[in-house]
């Protein structure tokens, strides 16, 4: 077990301002602000290119902003990356290790490059990452989620005060997922600030104190689960022939929030309107195949947020 | 790949005075019985070749032999030892754990300058081995070699290596590749060779133009090495001054390794590196 960060709880770990990145014309991070601070989990969420990665480039001083600023426990990355680094453990993306070397020798070697007290950690983080059979084995013959292993171990090498993980389950069986969320549970636990980028959404609401969603590089929503899932919104899923006259009968009765699906309709309403719904339709004569309540996930909201606008999902006006 | 070099060197650096002492042996043999027709003046210039193979004269051709193979092979590793850095992502990771980039590139120049040491020092005991091992294949009475004239010669040849070895690394950071580092440094290598040489055999003039690139300059610093060589060069006509020589070469060096880390610094770490 590493040792507890003994600092400010919820001091600010991580801070970002006005962050832009631009590639040519293309604008990959359009004046991202966050914040990570000690002991909280932080979910960076966004579909494929929305920015996280590059983000994330910036934040370690691998990609130049074109503007705005990154600062690691108060240190400007573009002016002291090496010194805010140390206080940084990273995994990026693609994790990438000397094939030629064992796991074990490749967490030795950026030990060395740590310093302080990361060599006594190689062995201790190998048997915490379920590795410590496999540690003698050269990188190349490992599978993907030994290799994920091996990067979160070496995020931890320099007993940081911020993780940054990208992908982290990525390759990983369930069994594996679920360890990773514990470790990332550990690690908010052991007051270190964790920026967590995942594509598993399951996986942020489980961990995330907060989610971050970016779309074509600008923040498009932040706040707690509940506050980004709106408390878990109750909504009905009517499954219904005729959308568009289901959708003008239930605006009359002072639903706003309706949103067309492939199979009908999906209406925002508390869960106790369920009966005077279907009683209003049915008295127009539209008979729903089924009136399902639900609450809203943080999927739902993701892909609320995020996908592209089409004729099967778009709201009804 | 560092020791299947180191062992290429060696073994290569001992073949070839075993094959030059073999060939030049066979035609010594073709002349006297006249197999062939003697040209005149041929058969001392082959007795010439021959005592160049003594240990006594390894700082002549036993040196210019590793140059030739070291100068190749230099680029090849150099631009492997880089380049995989890009291909594997360890680049990327390496600076995602807190190094900087001038150090990776400090570093990356450092363990290359060693192992070319290394490399320098393996390829000059060799020569020694092939002379002592053709020289007693003649039945001749081995003259021992002049330690001080071979440690001279590996110091200059050590030098002539590390403008290939920055040219490769510059090569390898910008195309993020060992291989168009390893690809590009030969074509570089041979070309300048080739132009120089064409160039000054057809005008001598040509030489103060060409002096300025890097195959003439080592030329000038191994030959200088040498000492009096006995077989003559048509390609050493009008070769700079050693002084010279090693000025050029070094401003080389620093320009290729300063070109490589201006643009790892300046250059946008994405996948890879």
């Amino acid at each position: 077990m590493l040792a507890a960060v003994a600092v400010q709880p919820h001091e600010v770990v991580l801070r970002t301002k006005g962050l832009v990145k631009r590639f040519g014309s293309i604008t990959a991070v359009d004046g991202l602000d966050l914040e990570v601070r000690r002991g909280e989990v932080v979910g960076l969420l966004g579909p494929n290119g929305a920015g996280k990665s590059t983000t994330i480039g910036m934040v370690l001083g691998l990609i130049t902003p074109t503007a705005g600023t990154a600062e690691v426990l108060g240190r400007d990355v573009r002016v002291r990356r090496e010194d805010a680094l140390t206080g940084v453990g990273a995994m990026l993306e693609v994790t990438s290790f000397y094939p030629y070397l064992s796991g074990r020798d490749n967490l030795t070697a950026i030990a060395i490059l740590r310093g302080g007290g990361a060599l006594a950690r190689v062995d201790p983080l190998l048997t915490r990452l379920g590795l410590a059979q496999r540690g003698g084995s050269k990188f190349r013959t490992y599978s993907l989620g030994m290799r994920q292993r091996l990067g979160i171990a070496s995020t931890l090498l320099a007993d940081p005060a911020l993780v940054i993980l990208d992908e982290p389950a990525n390759g990983l069986d369930p069994a594996g997922q679920r360890e990773i969320r514990e470790l990332i549970k550990e690690l908010a636990a052991e007051n270190r600030g964790v920026l967590l980028a995942s594509h598993l959404l399951y996986e942020v609401e489980q961990v995330c104190d907060r989610v971050l969603v970016i779309k074509t590089g600008k923040l498009i929503a932040s706040g707690t689960i509940a506050e980004v899932t709106r408390g878990g919104a109750s909504y009905f899923e009517i499954v219904v022939g005729d959308k568009a006259r289901a959708a003008q009968i239930l605006r009359g009765l002072g639903v706003k929030d309706i949103r067309e699906t492939p199979t009908g309709l999906d209406v925002v309403a508390d869960p106790e309107r369920g009966a005077e719904l279907n009683r209003a339709l049915a008295s127009s004569g539209l008979y729903a195949s089924a009136i399902i309540p639900r609450a809203s996930s943080l999927e739902d909201v993701f892909m609320e947020l995020t996908e592209p606008e089409s004729p099967s999902a778009s709201p009804t006006s | 790949m560092p020791l299947l070099m180191l062992l290429i060197i060696a073994l290569a650096a001992v073949g070839i005075y075993l094959l030059v002492y073999l060939s030049v042996q066979a035609q010594l043999q073709a002349v006297r019985t006249g197999a062939i027709p003697s040209q005149p003046g041929g058969a001392q210039a082959m007795s010439q070749t021959l005592r160049e193979l003594r240990p006594d004269r390894v700082q002549g051709f036993g040196v210019q032999i590793v140059s030739g193979l070291g100068s190749v092979m230099i680029i090849v590793f150099a631009a492997s030892h880089v380049g995989t850095e890009f291909g594997w992502g360890t680049f990327r990771t390496l600076l995602a754990h807190g190094a900087g980039r001038g150090a990776f590139l400090a570093a990356k120049a450092l363990s290359l300058a060693l192992y070319a040491a290394v490399f320098v020092f393996l390829g000059v005991v060799a020569a020694i081995l092939g002379s002592y091992i053709v020289t007693a294949i003649a039945g001749e009475a081995a003259t021992g070699p002049d330690i001080g004239a071979i440690t001279d010669a590996g110091r200059r040849l050590y030098y002539t290596l590390l403008p290939y070895m920055a040219l490769a690394t510059l090569i390898a950071v910008w195309s993020r590749s060992a291989g168009a580092g390893i690809a590009a440094g030969l074509v570089v290598y041979f070309t300048e060779g080739l132009v120089a040489q064409l160039l000054v055999s057809f005008n001598r003039d040509y030489a103060n133009v060409v002096n300025y690139g890097l195959s003439r300059n080592v030329g000038a610093l191994i030959r200088g090495a040498a000492g009096a060589t006995t077989i003559p060069d048509p390609s050493a006509v009008g070769l700079p001054d050693q002084g010279r020589a090693a000025v050029i070469l070094g401003a080389y060096t620093v320009v290729f390794l300063s070109l490589a880390y201006w643009r790892l610094r300046s250059r946008d770490v994405t996948v890879g590196g």
